[in-house]
């Protein structure tokens, strides 16, 4: 019974270490964000602000155009998840309950297409999308995204369909239903989970994206929020509080879908990647 | 035979949209890597054979830049997995309000690289950084690092905030093949009188063993193809002192406007993976491994 105690005693120091190590980067970085330019460059360090100040998160949309920035990261993120979820919905599908001969040969050929690098390709993009003609627009990155998205979220969309007993849909095609019909009124309504796993997802990723986002956009009214971050930082002399208040704008989408959606995109995950 | 249409059609956008968005540029990355396409050069690009190459690898810190890059992988890889691993058995057995934790503990995974990178260069600046100040204040050190600008620190630096990073993915993925281990297994092993180390290294390890050489493989190929973070604290600086591969394929495009060099840092690097890939797979696959 004693060493019983002694264990969970043990495991919940852990825990909360692993916690406060977690959590306390975001502390930090809300924290500056509302520090008053005097007490950021101030000793002792402070732990909590007695006047929080809205100063840095003004000076972020008065000096650059944060707001456009984050306007665009919204139209280029939602677009490109829907595509390749929508995408992904269909192929995921075939490779879950679709019975061919290149079935594991198409799942080995998307599991490749993840490994290569983003930016061994952003050159060669760069060119087609000028021959396109599509250069400094929202729609090349979208494009773009869409399809490093429909690559993954097609394998997390088979790990779902997979999870989906088939019965329920061969009682629905005996019952009088089409295969399309069953696959509309039936197995889509399951698979509503999945599916906004899959977006939310493909939102975070897209969200994030720098590197391509960076050579594909040159003026400012086209930004996303990575590079109005990035193009913060390049310029000289910015206080701690507004690149602060840029960093808490750019996690706060993905934080709130993350937490909304993170128990399903952690099975998703874990179911698209372990099995076939 | 109608059928086989149906399948061809549902797979049909996909396939096109990889194709196009991925698989092109590929192969015409891999092309460029041999021509003289840069900012300089737009018009007479002309086929120059290895030339690219035999720059790259005549460059006096290419040495420097793979022996980081070996670090840069192995440590993240290695600390990654061993946090996480303990944060997945930490969190096996359920608690109240684990679903709550589990949203804090894993969240550092949705936020992107580079922003990760720019609040811990925050974190760990050397004048105003809390990370200082908090060491101090344990009486662990007298004066502040330098975390950043010394380069003997800058690697250990940002490999910790990889770490830092990466130990959601790893803690997700074990942890939910912790769950699919039967208890019949360990009511045995109590029977036969075995502690919970040995419970640990002889059911639980053999038992996710395929998970864990999937996991270490996604990650290293990830983790090698990933300059975010160092991108937001360093760059590759100072003095080159964090400078990856992948680092200094982007600084060859941004900066040097070099495409076609750059575009043979990429092949490289993929050629490298490639390497990595077949090898791995081939030294596990008696471990049977599942895709």
């Amino acid at each position: 019974m004693k060493k019983k105690t002694f264990k969970s005693i043990i495991r919940i120091i852990l825990l909360i270490i692993f916690f406060v190590f977690a959590i306390f980067p975001l502390y930090w970085i809300i924290l500056t964000s509302l520090k008053p330019t005097h007490e950021l460059y101030s000793f002792p360090i402070r732990y909590w602000t007695n006047n929080p100040s809205l100063y840095g998160y003004k000076k972020l949309f008065e000096f650059v155009n944060f707001q456009r920035y984050f306007l665009n990261s919204i139209i280029v993120s939602l677009s490109a998840s829907f595509v390749s979820t929508i995408f992904a919905m269909l192929s995921g599908y075939i490779l879950s309950r679709g019975e061919f001969k290149w079935k594991y040969p198409i799942i080995l050929f998307l599991f490749f297409s993840q490994m290569i690098p983003t930016y061994l390709i952003m050159v060669p993009q760069y060119t087609m999308f000028l021959k396109l003609n599509l250069i400094n627009k929202l729609a090349s990155l979208i494009i773009i995204y869409s399809g490093f998205g429909a690559a993954f979220s097609t394998i997390m969309a088979k790990g779902f369909f997979d999870r989906i007993p088939r019965s329920i849909e061969e009682a629905a095609l005996i019952d009088g239903c089409n295969e399309v019909q069953s696959l509309f009124k039936i197995t889509l309504p399951l698979m509503v989970p999945g599916l906004s796993a899959i977006l939310s997802f493909s939102f975070v990723n897209n969200w994030n994206e720098l590197f391509t986002a960076v050579m594909f956009l040159n003026t400012s009214d086209k930004y996303t929020v990575p590079v109005g971050l990035y193009s913060i930082v390049s310029k000289a002399g910015v206080q701690w509080n507004v690149l602060a208040a840029g960093i808490v704008i750019a996690l706060l989408p993905t934080i709130i879908v993350f937490a909304f959606a993170q128990k399903y995109i952690i099975s998703g995950l874990t179911q698209g990647s372990l099995k076939d | 035979m109608k059928k086989r249409k149906f399948i061809f059609f549902m797979l049909l956008p996909t396939f096109l949209l990889i194709l196009f968005i991925i698989f092109y540029p590929t192969i015409s990355g891999v092309l460029l890597s041999f021509k003289n396409y840069s900012l300089f050069n737009f018009k007479n690009i002309e086929w120059i054979g290895f030339d690219n190459f035999k720059e790259i690898f005549s460059d006096p810190f290419y040495g420097n830049i793979i022996w980081n890059t070996v670090k840069w992988v192995v440590f993240s890889v290695f600390f990654q997995l061993i946090l996480g691993f303990i944060l997945a058995l930490l969190m096996k057995e359920p608690f109240k309000g684990r679903g709550i934790y589990a949203g804090f503990v894993f969240y550092p995974w949705a936020i992107s690289g580079f922003a990760i990178g720019l609040s811990w260069s925050w974190l760990l600046n050397g004048q105003f950084g809390v990370i200082n100040d908090i060491l101090m204040k344990i009486g662990f050190i007298n004066e502040g690092i330098n975390f950043l600008s010394d380069p003997s620190l800058a690697m250990f630096s940002v490999i910790l905030v990889n770490v830092w990073y990466g130990i959601p993915f790893f803690a997700i993925m074990i942890l939910a093949s912790l769950q699919t281990v039967p208890d019949s297994l360990y009511d045995a092993a109590e029977i036969d009188g075995a502690g919970y180390f040995t419970k640990l290294f002889h059911i639980t390890i053999p038992y996710i063993k395929p998970t864990l050489i999937n996991t270490i493989l996604l990650r290293t190929i990830w983790i090698m193809n990933f300059p975010d973070i160092i991108y937001g604290m360093t760059r590759g600086g100072p003095a080159g002192s964090t400078e990856i591969l992948s680092v200094k394929m982007i600084n060859t495009v941004f900066y040097e406007s070099d495409y076609s060099k750059a575009a043979a840092h990429g092949v490289v690097i993929v050629s490298i993976l490639f390497i990595y890939t077949i090898m791995y797979l081939r030294l596990t696959s008696k471990q049977e491994f599942s895709l």
